[in-house]
């Protein structure tokens, strides 16, 4: 772990931000301290601490009994869970990829969404799904998914996909703190990055509270000519576009949703409101993707205040590209400028 | 290194050098109850000959090759007699052979039988002395004799038909090993561990071949496989230039 | 980027049910360079021996076995010390951040 994580540097070299997996691996390793009922397994995650070393040194620091390696057996690890979390512990379990998160798709959505209803109460299912999701890291098949409408659109799920690190170090604890199911979807292409997007507010640092209700969205960056609407790596990319079009002259507004179920539609409501155009954008396929409901959502609580039809930025429907074609898959800064350039009505 | 199957009357599985390979070929031949993998791969001897040209298969009655019931399939021209197959079907005209234990007399009788096919020798974990000396062969499974272990220890690998190895051992004592004659024009080098009790008078068989001997320390017949000072010396006997000088 | 790390190395499963192997003689010692899959040590079991190749490139730093000590299968065997890339792990690739390219320019919405 770099010594940004852990906050041994000397006093005269000040330790640059934590990634943001060395965020999420201080977010597990204070879930671990604060709760000894908090379990973190999954394939990899204990002698070799997470394919992307998410959860590096907490096998040691914690023991095998409470952070371990399971099978390549992804229904297991999500069943796992269930049991744990009925006899009453706290479990954090991770998916290695997205793509073999549809293996455990039946415990996710038949059990550990279910229970606490099924249960009337008696069960709570407090489980943290952990899944290193989305594109942009150029791995083969399976590696680079977007789930995210999957899960948002099962009851008794909470989803959330924080965009940089600070917000995911404070998302993760929340998820983990928290008595429901969460399916916490975490940027692959953001690990490595530290902070706050170029533009984006000054963020504290994992120490720093600073904490937003689970639901609730932030504007990242101010601006009020449109909206854009992002989560995951997507915010940053929206963060981008936003400076070129202030090349421009056109003043773009950026909201990172953060929690995809329940969605902040309050939130998205009071942007549009003012800036009058919205431009949604995401990785996963167009069709029945989120932005489906994000748009829905932004017309119900705009409507009247709506200069143009709310604008898509997806992935193509097509099942997801092998790396080389990835940046022709995922949104460019061309598509989303255009997309905005619609919403001005040329 | 491939492995494929060569179909036969015992159908053998074999590995054959990569494509291309330069160099004089090695024939792997592996011990009693063991196979090319656990004999040549684990113990780090195809590593250690990663420069040469490899080949090598499971024996009849071991690994992944048919496993004939009777002791008549396994005598040891039968089992050379697979060895040449494999030289046919690999195109392979001359070949240095390395062979453990039983792999080791195969080596010998290969050299006996077949001296045109066969350059330069090495017998590791191997001696005049019967290796069945002792053993009651129709009754393994109670037998205390050494070789009763060793078969013991090689019937319970996972893969393994008792049958087939009792029939192997059956065959190959019906016609003990001689160490008269000797191949002639094939010059040897023999090793064994320390204190590898089969290996018991492998000097004496140098020095009636005329074939240096090498000890590796400490080793018994199990361990000394896998010692780094055998194969290292194998290699160099394997690679020498000009032809290796007798006695 | 790279800087140098600490792994260590467990002894791994040896199959067919073995929960232990022997130490019968280290290829390295501590100083050592070692390459990838270059002989590291070979230890015996109850069924066989075997030679362990080295699962890194690196610099052996602490050996965690005596020859002839018996070490249980997931016990630390050998430390190195390697160049840690600062990889995306077991696929792809880390992202590079690239300077922003575009074609498409704006006009500002004539109604503000």
């Amino acid at each position: 772990m770099s010594p940004a994580a852990t906050g041994r540097t000397g006093a005269e070299a000040p330790a640059p931000p934590a990634t943001m997996r060395e965020a999420l691996n201080r977010a597990l390793d204070e879930a671990l301290a604060e709760d000894p009922a908090t379990l973190v397994f999954g394939e990899d995650v204990g002698r070799l601490g997470g394919v992307f070393r998410v959860t590096d040194g907490l096998q040691q620091r914690y023991g095998e009994h409470r952070v371990f390696d399971t099978p390549l057996a992804e229904a297991a690890i999500a069943g796992m869970a269930v049991g744990l979390a009925m006899n009453g512990w706290r479990p954090v379990p991770e998916l290695q990829f997205d793509g073999f998160a549809y293996p455990a798709l039946d415990q996710i959505v038949n059990q550990i969404a279910r229970m606490n209803y099924r249960s009337r109460g008696r069960a709570p299912m407090p489980v943290t799904v952990r899944v290193p999701s989305f594109g942009g890291i150029r791995a083969p098949e399976h590696h680079g998914e977007s789930l995210e409408a999957v899960f948002a659109h099962v009851p008794g799920l909470k989803v959330a996909a924080p965009s940089d690190a600070p917000d995911a170090y404070r998302m993760l604890l929340q998820s983990i703190r928290s008595d429901d199911p969460v399916v916490f979807l975490e940027p692959k292409a953001r690990y490595w990055d530290r902070g706050p997007g170029p533009s984006g507010p000054e963020a504290p640092g994992p120490e720093a509270p600073g904490e937003l209700p689970v639901g609730a969205s932030r504007v990242v960056r101010s601006g009020r000519h449109a909206t854009l609407v992002a989560w995951g790596a997507m915010v940053h990319r929206c963060l981008r576009a936003a400076e070129l079009a202030a090349e421009d002259g056109v003043d773009l507004e950026v909201v990172d949703l953060r929690w995809l179920k329940p969605i902040d539609a309050a939130g998205l409501a009071e942007s549009v409101r003012r800036t009058r155009r919205a431009v949604v954008v995401h990785e996963a396929p167009l069709t029945a993707g989120l932005g489906g409901e994000v748009s829905a959502l932004i017309t119900e609580g705009a409507f009247s205040r709506l200069a143009a039809p709310v604008q898509r930025v997806a992935g193509f429907d097509v099942p997801y590209p092998a790396g080389p074609l990835e940046p022709q898959y995922l949104p460019t800064l061309d598509r989303i400028l255009s997309a905005v350039q619609r919403t001005f009505g040329a | 290194m491939t492995t494929d199957t060569l179909q036969a009357a015992v159908p053998l599985r074999y590995t054959a050098p990569d494509p291309g390979a330069e160099g004089v070929p090695v024939l792997l031949v592996h011990g009693f109850g063991s196979d090319f993998e656990l004999n040549w791969v684990r113990t780090g001897w195809t590593r250690a000959l990663a420069d040469l040209p490899v080949a090598g298969c499971d024996l009849r009655g071991h690994g992944g090759s048919g496993k004939p019931h009777d002791a008549a399939s396994y005598t040891p021209g039968a089992l050379v007699g697979d060895l040449v197959a494999l030289l046919d079907a690999l195109g392979t005209e001359q070949c240095d052979v390395v062979g453990y234990s039983l792999g080791a007399r195969l080596a010998w009788e290969l050299a006996l039988a077949h001296p045109a096919r066969v350059r330069r020798a090495v017998l590791a974990g191997f001696g005049p002395r019967d290796a069945f000396a002792g053993a009651d062969l129709d009754d393994l499974e109670s037998d205390d004799s050494a070789f009763g272990q060793v078969y013991r220890a090689a019937s319970r690998l996972p893969g393994a038909d008792p049958a087939a190895l009792a029939a192997c051992a059956r065959g190959q004592a019906a016609h003990p090993f001689r160490s008269a004659p000797a191949p002639e024009s094939v010059p040897m080098l023999l090793m064994a561990g320390e204190r590898d009790d089969l290996a018991t008078g492998m000097e004496d068989l140098a020095r009636e071949t005329g074939a240096a001997a090498l000890r590796a320390p400490g080793r018994d017949h199990r361990t000394a496989v896998a010692a780094q000072g055998l194969k290292k010396a194998a290699a160099e006997f394997l690679t020498a230039q000009a032809a290796v000088p007798r006695g | 980027m790279t800087h140098p790390e600490e792994t260590t190395f467990h002894l791994p499963d040896l199959g067919e049910g073995l929960v232990e192997a022997t130490v019968l003689e280290w290829l390295v010692r501590p100083g050592d360079r070692v390459e990838r899959n270059g002989p590291l040590v070979e230890v015996e079991t109850t069924k066989s021996a075997a030679e362990i190749p080295s699962p890194h490139a690196g610099v052996v730093a602490r050996l965690h076995a005596e020859e002839g000590e018996t070490v249980a299968v997931g016990a630390p065997l050998v430390t190195f010390e390697v160049a840690a890339q600062d990889a995306a792990g077991i696929v792809g690739t880390v992202p590079t951040e690239e300077a922003p390219r575009r074609r498409v320019r704006l006009r500002p919405p004539e109604d503000e």
